[in-house]
């Protein structure tokens, strides 16, 4: 099922978006990113596009939950039994997914239910998984977030904070691993996040539409000869989206031995409490955030750069007051974190 | 669940009080669990789960699905019960274990139900234990508890209260033992805990982030570690974890023998009166909880500072009088507790005192003495443990005049309300979540797990009935049982809000601010949304798109100018076609439009007489089922009942006809001055509108 997809390169501008995207791809532990903008800004064809620039990554061929082979920490119960068993894993390839939540999805096909077929023919009591066991080791996209059902946030909320999602309905009990980059979508004018799924998100960026009127033309120019001609298009930027997917596949490699000097790290908390951050997620995004850009960047040790250039991603949803007026701040703050690392 | 591959619980930095209230529910179930509140992101979750590794082990009967404890007989289930009067029961050791309760159950499987396998193959009724059955003896977890349904509240409560579970569903009639540590995390920011769950929860600890940077520092060393090699971290923190293990076990094992002297047990009492406790619960659980803590010391008797540590773990949710700065308040306590304790001993010292054994009635002079200080700055009345019942000491703010500033609402008795079944309604169009089954006459929502649980036990008659379809399932239509969704539904409150110049005067634009951001500011809890249209001038406009943001609102309002012509029947167009559009998207919602005007419409939407067009548009909305209320701005006085409406002398000679009057009567809605009103009584005012639905 290959669909057309617009490439990632062939977006133009809203580069934060594609960085937030790129540093997620590129360590996924950061958590995912909340996009926020206008409609027509491009956020969805970025989340989808990213798809094809995914690493590939080693799965237990026929495990519903895509365990990892070489990870028995995340995985299945069925796979532990079979690894206790001795059994050797059949070993496959994939590429990362991105795995839709329609806003509209009701909660059985989200967390699984009873498999009626089987139920029916011989009253066996069996699993059907849903969205989130899909979405394990995969991409969860969430389309307009914000107006996602309460209790399909509190659902994704359950399986967000550990990376299990358990069952315990219509007769079935089961858990099973659920780790997903989450990435999402809003306009923030038809209402807010609930704070505790907001600060799941590891990043956030803020999108607008490109004010300047040679990249808006570029926008409708490329736009219609992708629907003029869709894979003669993909072709054109075949090469660039390769190069984007290699220089991630490369900065994976590279990410454990990027150094994170201590009076930076010291620094990053120093300013997370000044500005009454919410939590501790902040200082430990922050952390990966900047060591995926330096990995990314090829830079051997994290700088104030760095750091700066992924503070606003880590704290716009982080700093209380509902965020962006005390970003202002933030630069002084900045400033603070350059002449602590000095 | 993969308990075993959790973050260390040795290894988690700081948040002692949380740590300590898990420790202490391990070393005595009795102190009735934990709920542990506090910000996004403090390690909550990640403590409980890892409390898992260091759980004790117990005896319990072999073969046994509750776990019977072979030393307590009083408590077995049935099955045992009829097994030891033959034979002694076979005992075996089992870890305690974490059992979580997911939010998203189902009723069936938190209670148990019948098992679908067993009754397809064989038509026998057994009994499929539930998550209470598998809790019994273990430790209860719910995460996010405050989220939890109100329907498996209620079951969860039951269960807890009684100590059994009574399953009477689908044929199958089974009571069985559920004691279980109940411990709950939640984040208040997403609303609070009903009140009678709240008591349920033996203490109750609030955590907030470290501000300490070496600490943070050491958390993101942490974290980073544990991230590349989990097995190693656990590996380190074995030496620790073990001991920790080993000392809570000695503790347990302890626990029998630590005495609580009497003196103390009179001061626990005395406390906890002081402390304007509801109900006797916090008695027994500092209890249990000082003889916990002495154990874990390893002293033979529960001194002052375990009965204070006590304290602080389980009176901070049981009580009534404002939350103030905790450490002072510890401060104040510990000094307090100290005096008592000296006057408990000499009074026991001397002959006449001696029958002070831990029930007794304290003397007189010392209630008395007592209570006139109190150990917190709260009124002293309140000293009757059945206060409960009673409404909460007046903490509604005086009106006389408008505070210009957000208000601060009486909290707790609004959220009580909300929380109440007023949001939650039974969803009918297949949305919303599915909480239980139900028979019905005409089935549209199939509840498949309940209807093949129905069906089951009939299968080996039908299937003789009709042996050539021996091996499917056979369906009948009584069999049939219908999903009973439950969802909450958004209310939608729509202020008309004009924007003409006549709204200057008085302050009356201020007032009407002030209102709707006291609304929004509940809205997030209550799951409203809220959105503004004003008019003035020659046209109305959506200021505010339905939102729950109070952010984006508070901006809009702050914008919100004055000026111009008041284009009444605009203003009600306009918002009737935002209500529409919304339903659209959610024809569950319950709009509550609220238009606050002088009535003074002078401008033409089609060119008639701008009064009549306002008044066949309001007739219109009426038409369209949206519940409406009318805010006239210049009046403070007419809401009163009987007084005349129709006819009063208005501040302006022209209209002599009270406009706003005459149109919320042909809204349908109330109507209401404004400035009798003020902020508060706005607000009120809306949410006994929204109420009024429930009886509707």
């Amino acid at each position: 099922m290959e669909r057309y997809v617009y490439p990632f390169s062939a977006i133009v501008g809203q580069d934060k978006m594609k960085l937030a995207l790129v540093l997620n791809a590129v360590h996924p532990a950061i958590g995912g990113v909340l996009i926020r903008g206008e409609k027509g800004t491009g956020k969805s064809t970025a989340v989808r596009a990213l798809a094809r620039l995914l690493p590939e990554q080693t799965v237990v061929a026929d495990c519903t939950y895509h365990c990892d082979p070489d990870a028995p920490e995340a995985m299945c119960s069925d796979c532990r039994d079979r690894l206790a068993r001795g059994e050797k894993l059949p070993r496959a390839r994939r590429r990362m997914r991105v795995v839709e939540l329609p806003i509209n999805a009701s909660e059985d096909r989200v967390v699984g239910a009873i498999d009626i077929e089987s139920a029916i023919k011989s009253g066996e009591r069996r699993f059907e998984p849903g969205v989130l066991a899909e979405a394990n080791r995969n991409i969860l996209y969430v389309d307009e977030v914000n107006l996602l059902d309460d209790h399909l946030v509190d659902v994704l909320l359950d399986a967000a904070a550990m990376g299990v999602n358990v069952v315990e309905r219509e007769g079935i009990s089961i858990w099973h691993p659920a780790r997903f980059i989450l990435v999402g979508t809003m306009n923030p004018e038809e209402g807010d996040l609930r704070p505790q799924l907001l600060d799941r998100f590891g990043l956030t960026v803020d999108v607008e539409g490109i004010k300047d009127i040679g990249q808006r033309v570029q926008i409708v120019e490329r736009r219609e000869e992708w629907e003029a001609d869709p894979s003669g298009f993909g072709e054109r930027y075949r090469e660039e989206d390769a190069e984007i997917g290699q220089r991630i596949a490369d900065a994976i490699v590279r990410f454990p031995r990027v150094v994170m000097p201590s009076p930076i790290l010291r620094a990053l908390a120093e300013l997370n409490v000044s500005l009454q951050v919410d939590g501790h997620r902040a200082d430990l995004v922050g952390r990966k955030a900047a060591q995926a850009l330096a990995a990314y960047h090829g830079i051997p040790e994290v700088g104030v750069p760095q750091i700066n250039e992924v503070a606003d991603m880590v704290l716009a949803h982080r700093v209380k007051g509902g965020g962006r007026r005390e970003l202002g701040d933030l630069g002084q703050a900045l400033g603070g974190v350059s002449r602590a690392s000095r | 669940m993969p308990f075993e591959s959790t973050f260390p619980f040795t290894a988690i930095v700081g948040q002692d009080r949380m740590k300590r209230a898990l420790l202490l529910n391990a070393i005595d179930p009795m102190i009735g669990g934990v709920l542990i509140r506090g910000e996004r992101g403090t390690a909550k979750s990640t403590a409980v789960r890892a409390l898992a590794r260091l759980l004790p082990d117990y005896d319990a009967v072999d073969g046994c699905p509750y776990r019977c404890d072979p030393a307590e007989p009083p408590r077995f289930c049935d099955e045992c019960r009829r097994r030891s009067a033959t034979a002694p029961l076979p005992v075996t050791r089992l870890p305690m274990r974490i059992v979580e309760l997911p939010i998203n159950a189902s009723e069936d499987r938190l209670v148990g139900s019948i098992d679908i396998e067993v009754a397809v193959r064989s038509g026998t009724r057994r009994f499929q234990p539930g998550v209470l059955a598998e809790a019994n003896r273990n430790l209860l977890y719910v995460d996010e508890v405050n989220l939890l349904d109100d329907h498996l509240v209620d079951v969860l409560l039951d269960a807890a209260a009684m100590g059994v579970n009574v399953v009477e569903r689908e044929g199958i009639s089974v009571a069985h033992p559920a004691h279980f540590i109940l411990v709950g995390t939640m984040n208040p920011e997403e609303g609070e805990l009903r009140p009678q769950l709240l008591d349920r929860f033996g203490l109750c600890v609030d955590v907030g982030s470290l501000t300490d940077i070496d600490d943070r520092l050491k958390i993101i060393a942490l974290e980073d570690q544990f991230f590349r090699d989990p097995a190693g971290l656990r590996a380190s923190a074995l030496p620790a974890e073990a001991g920790l293990r080993e000392q809570l076990i000695l503790a347990r094992r302890r626990l029998g023998q630590v005495s609580l002297p009497v003196p103390i047990r009179t001061l626990i009492a005395r406390l906890c009166l002081d402390g304007y406790v509801a109900g006797h619960r916090a008695d027994l659980v500092v209890a249990h909880t000082a003889r916990a803590l002495s154990a874990l010391r390893g002293a033979i008797a529960v001194e002052l500072d375990d009965v204070l540590a006590a304290l602080d773990l389980a009176l901070s949710h049981r009580r009534r009088d404002a939350p103030g700065d905790r450490q002072a308040q510890f401060q104040e306590v510990a000094v307090r507790a100290a005096e008592q304790l000296a006057q408990i001993q000499a009074e026991a010292s001397l002959p006449q005192a001696q029958a002070a054994d831990g029930d007794s009635p304290i003397s007189q002079a010392g209630v008395g003495g007592d209570s006139s200080q109190g150990w917190t700055a709260a009124e002293p009345q309140l000293t009757k443990p059945s206060d409960l019942s009673e409404p909460e000491p007046d903490t509604v703010i005086q009106l006389a005049t408008f505070p210009v500033k957000k208000l601060d609402l009486p909290r707790e008795r609004l959220i009580r309300r909300a929380a109440g079944k007023r949001t939650s309604t039974k969803s009918q169009n297949k949305r919303g979540r599915y909480v239980r089954s139900a028979q019905v006459e005409k089935v549209t929502d199939v509840a498949f797990d309940a209807t093949v649980r129905a069906a089951a036990p009939h299968q080996p008659g039908r299937r003789q009935a009709l042996p050539l379809a021996a091996n499917r399932l056979q369906l009948e239509p009584r069999d049939l049982r219908q999903k009973v969704r439950e969802r909450k539904t958004g209310n939608l409150i729509v202020f008309v809000v004009d924007a003409s110049a006549s709204m200057d005067a008085e302050q009356r634009m201020i007032a009407t601010k002030g209102a709707i951001l006291s609304l929004l500011r509940h809205a997030y809890v209550r799951r409203d949304k809220v959105a503004l249209v004003a008019f003035s001038g020659r046209n109305a406009r959506v200021v505010l798109r339905p939102t729950s943001s109070v952010d984006l609102a508070e901006r809009r309002l702050e914008r919100l100018s004055i000026g111009g012509t008041t284009p009444l029947t605009h203003g009600l167009l306009t918002s009737l076609k935002l209500i529409k559009t919304e339903r659209l998207r959610d024809p569950q919602v319950y709009p509550l439009l609220v238009l606050i005007s002088d009535g003074r419409g002078n401008i033409s939407l089609f060119g008639e007489e701008p009064l009549l067009e306002a008044q066949r548009m309001a007739a219109q909305v009426k038409a369209e089922s949206v519940r409406a209320m009318v805010i006239d701005s210049t009046r403070d006085f007419g809401s009163q009942p009987g007084h005349p409406k129709s006819r009063v002398t208005s501040l302006y000679g022209a209209y002599a006809f009270n406009v706003c009057a005459d149109l919320a009567q042909r809204l349908g809605g109330r109507y209401y001055g404004l400035f009798d009103l003020s902020q508060n009584a706005i607000v009120d005012t809306v949410r006994s509108e929204m109420l009024r639905k429930d009886s509707a």
